[in-house]
């Protein structure tokens, strides 16, 4: 018996992935080439108040680029958001002001500072670099009758990260996560965030985002609709001056 | 007509797409001293509408100014442009704000539009005079190629024999000299080195502001100086420091044909900088120095009476000045707090400001804004003190 024991043990180290090959799995899994799609936020504060934000966004190479145009609220009206993350030197982030007339390029090291007054924040929008991040892998659970993977995710200094851990549990059948919890500096609570997916042309892609900053007591819901996934998005479209062209609503 | 009118119309909205923003913003402002209200026209309605079909973009920007005192009003169209986006870059031409430029307020470099004086204290393109000019831009990789034509020179607005406008402007426009109007352009050259960005630019135009240049038949003469500026501007992320810089090196030449002229010509440069940083609450504290130095006047004006005029309206009340600013929001963005502060570092005066803007429910706000100068004997804030003020109003957005 103890034999056995011992082989299933041994066979399980052998054919298990480490945390690593999983977030490679899920990195390596097929995205869209692009895709477009019209977003509301809503946030609502600890008293039940709610406040919406609508607005486009286009993005590409696995939302490496992506421009974001302002509906609503109606002040920010024509206000977009330009990112493009390198490889090899600081991510570009740039806002066009119509109140200024102004392209203004805004720093990318803040990762921290929340987007658009939401519970996410712009490291939250953007993708993790592997390379970048310690992952490890922690037993499998069951979340929403979904079969999960579970990994502990550490920032290394130079992902520059406001978090000091993510557990995040990502869905064995499509590799998608499905829920994620991130840890402030402290390695307290900070934020639990949670994903539905829809299927389209064969890529999960995302249908709704739900935040919930627990030491605020704030959330934020994200939905997208009007998805659009490999439609031809010119590469040149992630360019300044397209900051100021409202697309077709 | 009409019939042509009723099937071109749907077909076009069909095809491409309107666009509208705008808001309306009653307000008043009232002067600390005695709360007496303080009668300048403010922009009450304003709306931004575009149709897009396309590459190809048509955009109007137009204001409805209006006074309290004696109900005067007057429709401003501040901007009607065509804009072309080719795969390469952007055409526009029509009447517009241009945009040069890194630091927020107060840029030495941005020429290519006069400034409309009674809005001197509001911020952006809020301020500008559109021109009728043509620009082009060429994007290739990290590089951005502009080049702007300004047919006709265009002279800043000045609030003439308005009492209660704070700066110490004539009753009247003063008789000007021939002007020579001519035409005037920019280039522009803008890149990315590492993460930073950088830009040269020059300007080569007529001052916005009006000269004392010379004596003409026993009377003084007021000319629009010929200038041209060769600017540099540079953005750079230091840890968590995001760094604007400017500078503008100015070199102004009197042709005016006066029968004597007080000056021939002279250079003089401005510059400014400025450091943001924001703490993990979303406090943004923004700190910008600006200066101003006559580098050389060939003429009998003397320094003291030589006046810049272009570059940074600020350079008008002092040579070295520090401004503090620091904003927060809160509620969900519903209160945005905001309070400032310029503090001249020649001469003893400043100016301090605080303001809130409550937004009770979507697109509405209600702003409330408190404005002091203060110093000492002989210099502009002090005399200016009497304008400090509380401003009250309300905005709707659409």
């Amino acid at each position: 018996m103890n034999k056995i024991l011992v082989i299933l043990a041994f066979m399980s180290s052998v054919f298990s992935q480490t945390g690593l090959e999983i977030a490679k799995m899920v990195d390596e899994r097929p995205t869209p080439m692009d895709m477009s799609n019209k977003t509301k936020m809503i946030l609502t504060n600890s008293k039940g108040k709610t406040r919406s934000n609508a607005m486009i966004s286009k993005s590409m190479d696995g939302n490496k680029k992506q421009l974001i145009w302002f509906l609503e609220p109606k002040d920010d009206k024509g206000v977009a958001f330009l990112k493009i993350e390198h490889d090899d030197k600081d991510d570009e982030m740039r806002m066009w002001l119509p109140a200024f007339k102004k392209v203004r390029r805004i720093s990318s090291k803040k990762k921290g500072d929340a987007f658009m007054g939401s519970d996410l924040s712009y490291e939250d929008l953007s993708s993790r670099n592997l390379d970048e991040n310690d992952y490890n892998r922690l037993d499998d659970e069951i979340v929403d009758g979904k079969d999960c993977y579970v990994l502990e995710i550490t920032p290394g200094e130079e992902a520059n990260s406001s978090y000091s851990k993510h557990v995040s549990w990502i869905e064995k059948s499509s590799l998608m996560g499905v829920k994620e919890e991130s840890y402030d500096k402290r390695g307290r609570l900070k934020k639990v965030k949670e994903f539905t997916f829809q299927i389209l042309m064969d890529y999960h892609v995302i249908e709704r985002v739900f935040v919930e900053d627990v030491q605020k007591n704030h959330t934020t819901e994200v939905t997208f609709s009007n998805v659009q996934v490999d439609s031809g998005i010119d590469k040149n479209l992630f360019q300044e001056k397209n900051l100021k062209r409202l697309p077709r609503d | 007509m009409k019939k042509l009118i009723c099937f071109i119309l749907p077909i076009t909205t069909l095809l491409g797409q309107i666009n509208y923003t705008g808001s309306i913003k009653p307000g008043n402002m009232y002067r600390l001293s005695d709360q007496s209200e303080i009668s300048l026209p403010f922009r009450l309605a304003e709306a931004e509408v575009g149709y897009s079909l396309d590459d190809f973009e048509i955009k109007t920007n137009s204001a409805l100014e209006y006074r309290w005192s004696n109900n005067e009003n007057e429709f401003q169209l501040r901007e009607a442009y065509l804009m072309w986006y080719p795969s390469w870059g952007e055409v526009i031409i029509g009447k517009q704000i241009h945009a040069w430029g890194v630091v927020d307020g107060n840029n030495p470099t941005d020429n290519l539009n006069p400034y409309d004086y009674y809005y001197m204290f509001l911020p952006g393109a809020e301020r500008k005079v559109g021109t009728v000019s043509g620009s082009v831009k060429y994007y290739w990789n990290d590089w951005q190629f502009e080049g702007v034509f300004i047919p006709e020179h265009e002279r800043n607005r000045f609030p003439f024999g308005e009492t209660a406008f704070p700066l110490d402007i004539p009753m009247s426009a003063p008789e000007l000299m021939d002007e020579e109007s001519g035409s005037e352009f920019g280039f522009r050259i803008q890149s990315t080195l590492g993460s930073n960005d950088y830009s040269i630019s020059y300007f080569d135009g007529r001052d916005r502001s009006f000269s004392y240049v010379g004596v003409t038949d026993s009377m003084p003469s007021f000319f629009y100086r010929n200038t041209s500026v060769l600017g540099f501007d540079l953005v750079s992320f230091i840890g968590d420091f995001t760094n604007r810089f400017e500078i503008g090196y100015f070199s102004t030449e009197n042709d005016a044909e006066s029968d004597m002229k007080t000056l021939n010509d002279g250079s003089y440069i401005q510059f400014a900088g400025q450091v943001e940083y924001s703490t993990e609450n979303d406090i943004m504290f923004s700190l910008q120095i600006i200066g101003s130095e006559i580098l050389e006047i060939d003429g009998t004006t003397t320094e003291d009476e030589f006046q810049p005029g272009m570059g940074t309206p600020f350079a008008s009340f002092t040579d070295l000045g520090l401004s503090f600013s620091l904003s927060a929001n809160y509620f969900d963005d519903a209160l945005e707090l905001m309070g400032n502060t310029f503090i001249d570092l020649k001469d003893s005066q400043s100016m301090l400001g605080v303001s809130a803007k409550y937004s009770p429910m979507d697109n509405w706000k209600l702003n409330l804004s408190v404005s002091k100068f203060m110093g000492e004997e002989g210099t502009q804030f002090h005399n200016m003190a009497d304008f400090s003020h509380l401003k009250v109003g309300l905005e709707y957005h659409f």
